[in-house]
This record gives C-alpha cells, sequence and structure tokens, in this order.
C-alpha cells in the first residue's frame, strides 16, 4: 500500500536539506518561540517572520501549493476559537449583526484576538512543515537524540517509526474487509465492529511486539541501538543556523524595546 | 483536540512542558525497572497500534465524526505509566508527520492526551471496578465510565490552557469544550468497552499483564 504521504519531500535536493536536522530544528524551534512571544498588534514584525518563512520555504524547493494546502491542518481549530470572538464582550464595538434572533456584535479586542490566534498559528505550522518535509524522520530522530532527548524515547520512537506502516496497512485491510462487508447497521453496531477491530489489532501487535523481541535477542540485543551513519554538522550548518537565529532573536528583542 | 502552536502563551508552554518532561521521564524510569530491555520494542509496536487505531472513524452527529484517542484502552491494558510513554510517543509521531499539534504546543498536548488521559483512566477504572465487584461486567463499565472521564478531563484541562493564555473567554470555552467532548467521550467509552470484552474472550490473559 502507499505511504508516500510519510516525509513525502524529504528525498528533494536542495541547500536545506543537506543542512544537519539539528540546525533545522533548532531554526524552527526558535522561530516559533519568536512568533508565539510577539504581540499581536505588530502586524510589521509578523511581516518581517513571513517574509523569512518564505525564504526558507524557497531555498528549501517545497512545492509552493503542498505548503499552502497542509497549512491548512490549522484551520478546524481556528475556526473553533472564532466562534468565540462574538463573546469577547471587552473595547469598542466593530459592528454588530442581526442573525435571526440574535443580536450578535464583534469587539475589536474580539477581533484582535482571532488574528492573534491565526497568524500565530499559521507562522508555526509553516515553520514545522518546513522542518518535517525537508528532514527524514530517523535522521531527525538522532538529531532530537543528540540534542538531548533521552536515549530509550528516540529508541521507541524508531520503533514506533519502523511499525507504522506495518500496522497501518493491517488497518486499512481490516477496513476494506469490512467494507466490502457492507458496514452498516445502528451506530452502536458500528461502534461493536470498530471495538472488535481495534481488540483484534491490540492482540495482533501484542504477540508482535514479543515476537520482535525474541527476534532481536536472539540477534544479540543488549538494550542499545548502533547505526553506521552518523550526523554531521558542517560549517555551512554553523553559518546558517547561527546567522538565522541571530535575525530571529536581534527582531524579537527589538520588538520588545519599542 | 490537537492544540497547534500559536494558541498557547508562552508561559502556558513553558509550565505544561516542565510538567511533561518530568512525567515522560519518569514514565521511561519506571518502564526500565519493570520490563527492563523489553519495553523498547514492545512500547514502539504498540504506539503504532495506537497511531493505527486513530484511523477509525466513528459517526457521531450530523456527519460529523470521531476517532479514538486511546489513553484509557492503554492505561487499562498495560498501566499509566506505560500510557503516558506511548501516548507521548503517538502524539510526537503525530506533530513530526503530520504537523497535528504544534511543536511547542506538544508540551499541552501531552499533558492533556497522555498524562491527565492516562492517570484519570486509570485510576477511574480502578475505583468503578472495585467498586462493583470486580466481575466480567463490572469491567466493562469500569472501562466505559474510565474512557469517558478521560476524553472529559482532558478536554477540560485544554479549555483552561486556552482560557489562561488569553486565547477564549472561561465562560465560553469551558462549556463547548467540555459539552463537545463529552458527546465524544461516549464513542471512546463504547469502544474501549468494546475491545476489553472482545480481549475478555479471545485472549483473556492479555487482560492480566503486568501494569506499570
Amino acid at each position: 500500500m502507499k505511504h508516500s504521504f510519510l516525509d513525502r519531500y524529504s528525498n528533494l535536493d536542495s541547500f536545506i536539506h543537506k543542512l544537519d536536522p539539528r540546525t533545522k530544528f533548532i531554526i524552527a524551534l526558535v522561530f516559533i518561540l519568536a512568533v508565539i512571544s510577539t504581540p499581536p498588534i505588530r502586524w510589521q514584525v509578523f511581516a518581517l517572520y513571513l517574509f523569512f518563512m518564505a525564504a526558507l520555504l524557497l531555498l528549501s524547493k517545497l512545492p509552493i501549493f503542498y505548503v499552502l494546502k497542509r497549512s491548512l491542518v490549522v484551520m478546524p481549530f481556528v475556526l473553533m476559537i472564532a466562534i468565540f470572538i462574538p463573546f469577547i464582550k471587552e473595547g469598542e464595538v466593530a459592528g454588530s449583526y442581526n442573525i435571526g434572533l440574535w443580536q450578535v456584535s464583534v469587539t475589536y479586542t474580539g477581533l484582535q484576538v482571532l488574528w492573534n490566534v491565526l497568524i500565530k498559528a499559521w507562522l508555526s505550522i509553516l515553520s514545522l512543515i518546513w522542518l518535517t518535509s525537508t528532514t527524514k524522520l530517523p535522521n531527525l530522530l538522532k538529531g532530537l537524540e543528540q540534542l538531548g532527548m533521552p536515549r530509550v524515547m528516540v529508541m521507541i520512537l524508531s520503533f514506533m517509526y519502523r511499525y507504522i506502516f506495518v500496522v497501518v496497512d493491517e488497518v486499512m485491510r481490516m477496513r476494506q474487509a469490512r467494507d466490502s462487508r457492507d458496514f452498516g447497521g445502528s451506530r452502536l453496531c458500528q461502534l461493536r465492529t470498530i471495538g472488535n477491530m481495534i481488540g483484534t489489532l491490540f492482540i495482533r501487535s501484542y504477540e508482535r511486539g514479543e515476537r520482535v523481541y525474541a527476534a532481536m535477542l536472539a540477534r544479540g540485543f543488549d538494550g542499545h541501538s548502533r547505526t553506521l551513519d552518523r550526523l554531521n554538522f558542517s560549517q555551512a550548518d554553523a553559518y546558517f543556523g547561527i546567522s538565522f537565529s541571530l535575525v530571529l532573536i536581534l527582531t524579537s528583542v527589538v520588538n520588545l524595546l519599542y | 483536540m490537537h492544540i497547534p502552536d500559536g494558541f498557547l502563551s508562552v508561559a502556558t508552554v513553558a509550565s505544561t512542558c516542565v510538567v511533561s518532561a518530568g512525567g515522560i521521564g519518569n514514565a521511561v524510569r519506571v518502564a526500565n525497572s519493570k520490563l527492563g530491555e523489553k519495553h523498547v520494542p514492545l512500547m514502539g509496536v504498540l504506539a503504532a497500534f495506537i497511531f493505527a487505531a486513530q484511523m477509525l472513524n466513528f459517526p457521531i452527529a450530523g456527519g460529523t465524526s470521531g476517532h479514538l484517542i486511546g489513553a484509557a484502552l492503554a492505561a487499562i491494558l498495560l498501566g499509566p505509566w506505560a500510557s503516558v510513554l506511548i501516548m507521548s510517543c503517538v502524539l510526537i509521531a503525530q506533530c513530526l508527520i503530520f504537523q497535528d499539534g504544534g511543536l511547542l504546543a506538544l508540551g499541552a498536548n501531552i499533558f492533556n492526551m497522555g498524562i491527565i488521559a492516562s492517570f484519570s483512566s486509570y485510576y477511574l477504572y480502578r475505583s468503578v471496578t472495585s467498586f462493583l465487584g470486580g466481575n466480567g461486567r463490572s469491567k466493562l463499565i469500569g472501562g466505559f465510565i474510565a474512557a469517558w472521564g478521560s476524553v472529559f478531563l482532558a478536554s477540560i484541562a485544554c479549555a483552561i490552557e486556552l482560557v489562561v493564555s488569553g486565547t477564549s473567554p472561561l465562560a465560553v470555552v469551558l462549556p463547548v469544550m467540555a459539552g463537545f467532548h463529552a458527546l465524544i467521550g461516549v464513542g471512546e467509552g463504547l469502544i474501549t468497552a468494546g475491545v476489553l470484552s472482545f480481549v475478555a474472550v479471545t485472549r483473556p490473559d492479555l487482560l492480566q499483564l503486568q501494569r506499570i
């Protein structure tokens, strides 16, 4: 089955793709931190951050349409917040509308909260897409390990990444089998079917986990995983990472002072 | 309930990250001491299991659908610390693969759906089953209540984080989040009970695993 949806563009060849995962992770982290600590009224600063992000995305040669489409995943959450906006009562009224019997009024404070959330969420998701689409997950995990994430956690995540494909395949097969037998009936009946499917999946996964462990023991597993490929932190990483982070930090410091 | 970046203030991000990092650290320590090196492949495969189980959608009402969170199931079958570990891996993978939930918001998401959901469901399950006498039927009722409670409490924690960050007013977000998830929680509860009854029939020994 097809799993190309996972880190699909991480095989492209660009300056960004060649950077060390650690550099990219730190840049993304500093970027998000800078974005979320900016006060909402500074639209110029957000424009500047958007410009930085656009530069990073262009350098990485990712298809821009794909990035924009992907960034829409934050929309449901933004909409959920948006429905609360009419209920923020403080501040000057920007406009009021009659919807049926309801008098809905929107205040400037409310609009500001929405704008704040919208722009911050969107910029952050762009940087996360940039990070994960230019880095292969195993490399990213290795980078995270060297940045201090617990070894055990990284190993569990690597195993998970290895078996996600197997288990997801299994779910897809089960779903196909269910649908071809007409998945109908009452809601309770459908939930019961899903319960049985997940139960089967749990038993199979648990048994698979035990078999994998036995196979690993037979091959001399002692609690450590050793790999041959090393990450290499080049000069380009140092220059690019330090200069980009400095620009971000400078922007947010200047922004806080004025 | 996956909070993206940008919805939480820096103070909320920092405090939830500290709590979640501590929780994960302790979960790793407990799993290491109780299971030895066996926990690494087992937790990895079971995290993939929860990840895949979340792909099965069920209809709620009016064309919307929900999916299992799975923290209650993991906590009931394997214990709260194992569940914290598994849910953290699931949430990290969802963030890094699908951008589902933010990077700095991971602390909050792990706190809500990992720590709060796991511990609340584990203790709800234990108290309900012991109150009802511990037979097969009481386990199903316990599973339902535990799973429902885990979703409900996690959504309340999520609402409180949004309020503390100044993103939405308490008087609205709390009833909306709690009300909506009280409904989703019924689905989670019924599926969890369904899984428990299925496992009890086919592999009852897997319900007697050592819980950590």
